[in-house]
């Protein structure tokens, strides 16, 4: 009885559609794994998050079944790599430690402030694929309580659920390591993300590439070369929460071909360049961890900046925009946006198209930029069906 | 290698290490010109060049990790503007000097309205600041409107 039951199962798991509606899990043996999960915008974990997108992320102690489901990670393409915060993790994830015995702890730099903690290995799982051993970030991990003031120096610690807004940060961007080589060397060039840390105290070291918090997307086993973040339109006013989907791979399978999506290859350095009025603008990049559409100022664009929600522009009505994004391959396409009253929005929203902000001299595609598209990120040196990485398409 | 230029080398050698010890923790912005130096050898860079117009000059280093800092000095001896582009962020606390800390405590106040992810803007009347980019290509840029010569637009700090 317990035998056919068992059999009786395994037929349904197989049967069963691959590209179905929802819910988690392997796939069968000899059909494509599962490659996509559900993302949502909503408050976050803090309930104080505009336009942040949230997904689960499962760790596992390497190479066993003891697992953790953790949600309400922040999904961004601005950076690489996953970290948990530590009063979040329950699992006693293995310590990395250097060729010396001691414990390695990473300052991973954002732009608005720095995440401290110990670099720690775990098995993370998304969807049906999995990534073995992969170096992670506990932030604010018990034993390193002492920030050093090479790290501090970021600018302010982003520690605690209330700092971070998530549980943690899957980083998916185009780098394969968070770091990559400038923190491979020794002396005064090494970027300093990487810190020894014996009971003495922490100094700086090198740190090999393989050893780096690493993307793990790109450690997956299929679907690795990239990724695909699908959200849905959003009416202006916006809502209180809406799902969309990450899809793993690029070309890989049915659900994350290119289609008519316009590959813009990238710089060394993750960005291309955009043009708006008769400005072009170096150094401008898309990055689903930015809350907005952060571009210029006030006195180029017309906009003005909100009395209250000073982060952000304030029109008094709903101002539709237009810029150009070119790829470093010549590739150039045009992009139209709105940009809205960010105070007038009620405190129930959490997801808006029309979140934009002053940053002078830059353009950063953030959050807004992904409703209503399908927007593709493929790691550097990954090929693809439109070509090698890094690049991004929509 | 020449004896002559094995001589040029250690008194380089010998002025660097002057530098570096007596180098002070002096403010950078709205600090001194002579700050400029200090924040120089502090970031272990290089100057690359110097240009001057009648109002201000600009001092350009670039930092042993790649980053390009750009340091505006005024006419009277003041530097009312930092900029930084590269990899990683520099060393602010230098940098900003004693705007550091309230810079820190600003990004880190609790906000009654929406606050901004990923990117910084502060601007007050004494005192602005705006950081954006992403994991390797950071962008930066901080002034003190008071210290900025009149008639120069704020648009031309880049």
């Amino acid at each position: 009885m317990v035998r056919v039951l068992a059999v009786a199962m395994f037929a349904a798991a197989t049967v069963a559609p691959q590209c179905g509606s929802s819910s988690s899990g392997s796939s069968g043996p000899s059909g494509p794994v599962q490659n996509f999960q559900t993302l949502v915008v909503n408050a976050g974990p803090a309930n104080a998050y505009l336009d942040g997108a949230f997904t689960t992320v499962t760790v596992c102690l390497p190479g066993q079944s003891s697992c953790q489901t953790i949600d309400g990670i922040l999904v961004d393409t601005g950076s690489t790599g996953l970290r948990v915060l530590s009063d979040r993790l329950s699992l006693q994830l293995p310590q990395q430690n250097d060729p010396t015995g001691a414990p390695v702890v990473e300052c991973a730099p954002f732009a608005d402030g720095f995440t401290w903690g110990p670099v720690r290995t775990a098995d993370i799982k998304m969807a049906g694929e999995q990534a073995s051993n992969v170096p992670v970030q506990v932030i604010g991990a018990s034993g390193f309580p002492v920030i050093p003031q090479s790290c501090s120096s970021n600018g302010p610690p982003e520690q605690t659920l209330d700092a971070l807004g998530a549980n943690g940060i899957l980083g998916i961007g185009v780098f394969r390591q968070d770091c990559g080589s400038a923190c491979t060397v020794s002396g005064s060039s090494n970027a300093g993300l990487y810190y020894s840390c014996p009971a003495s105290g922490c100094r700086i070291v090198a740190q090999p590439l393989a050893q780096q918090v690493q993307n793990p997307v790109a450690l997956f086993a299929t679907d690795n070369n990239g990724v695909m973040i699908q959200l849905p339109t959003v009416v202006p006013g916006g809502a209180p929460a809406v799902s969309g989907m990450i899809v793993f791979g690029i070309g890989t399978q049915a659900d994350n071909a290119l289609g008519t999506a316009k590959v813009l290859t990238l710089d060394g350095d993750g960005n291309f360049s955009t043009s708006y009025a008769s400005q072009s603008i170096g150094s401008t990049y898309v990055d689903s961890g930015s809350n907005g559409i952060f571009f210029l100022d006030s006195a180029t664009t017309g906009l003005p900046i909100c009395s209250l929600s000073t982060d952000f522009y304030c029109p008094a009505t709903l101002q539709t925009q237009s810029a150009t994004n070119r790829g470093l391959n010549g590739a150039s396409s045009s992009v139209t946006f709105t940009v809205g009253n960010v105070d007038a929005l009620p405190a129930s929203v959490n997801a808006a198209a029309e979140v934009a902000g002053p940053n002078p001299g830059g353009f950063a595609w953030g959050l807004p930029f992904f409703f209503g598209r399908s927007v593709f990120t493929a790691f550097e040196a990954a090929s693809t069906p439109g070509g090698s990485g890094p690049y991004v398409a929509y | 290698m020449t004896p002559v230029r094995l001589a040029l080398l250690r008194s380089a050698a010998a002025i660097a290490l002057t530098v570096g010890l007596s180098a002070p923790a002096a403010a950078a912005l709205g600090g001194s010109a002579a700050t400029v130096e200090n924040d120089r050898v502090s970031m272990q860079g290089a100057l690359m060049r110097m240009t001057r117009n009648d109002d201000f000059a600009v001092h350009e280093i670039r930092t042993a990790t790649g980053t390009m800092v750009r340091e505006y000095v005024s006419r009277a001896g003041t530097v009312f503007a930092v900029v930084w582009q590269g990899p990683w962020t520099p060393d602010l606390r230098q940098l900003l000097g004693d705007s550091f800390e309230r810079v820190q405590r600003s990004m880190q106040a609790a906000r009654q309205a929406r606050k901004a992810r990923g990117v910084v803007a502060i601007d007050e009347p004494d005192l602005v600041v705006h950081i954006s980019g992403h994991q390797r290509a950071f962008y930066g840029r901080a002034y003190m409107p008071g210290l900025v010569p009149s008639g120069m637009q704020a648009e031309v700090i880049r």
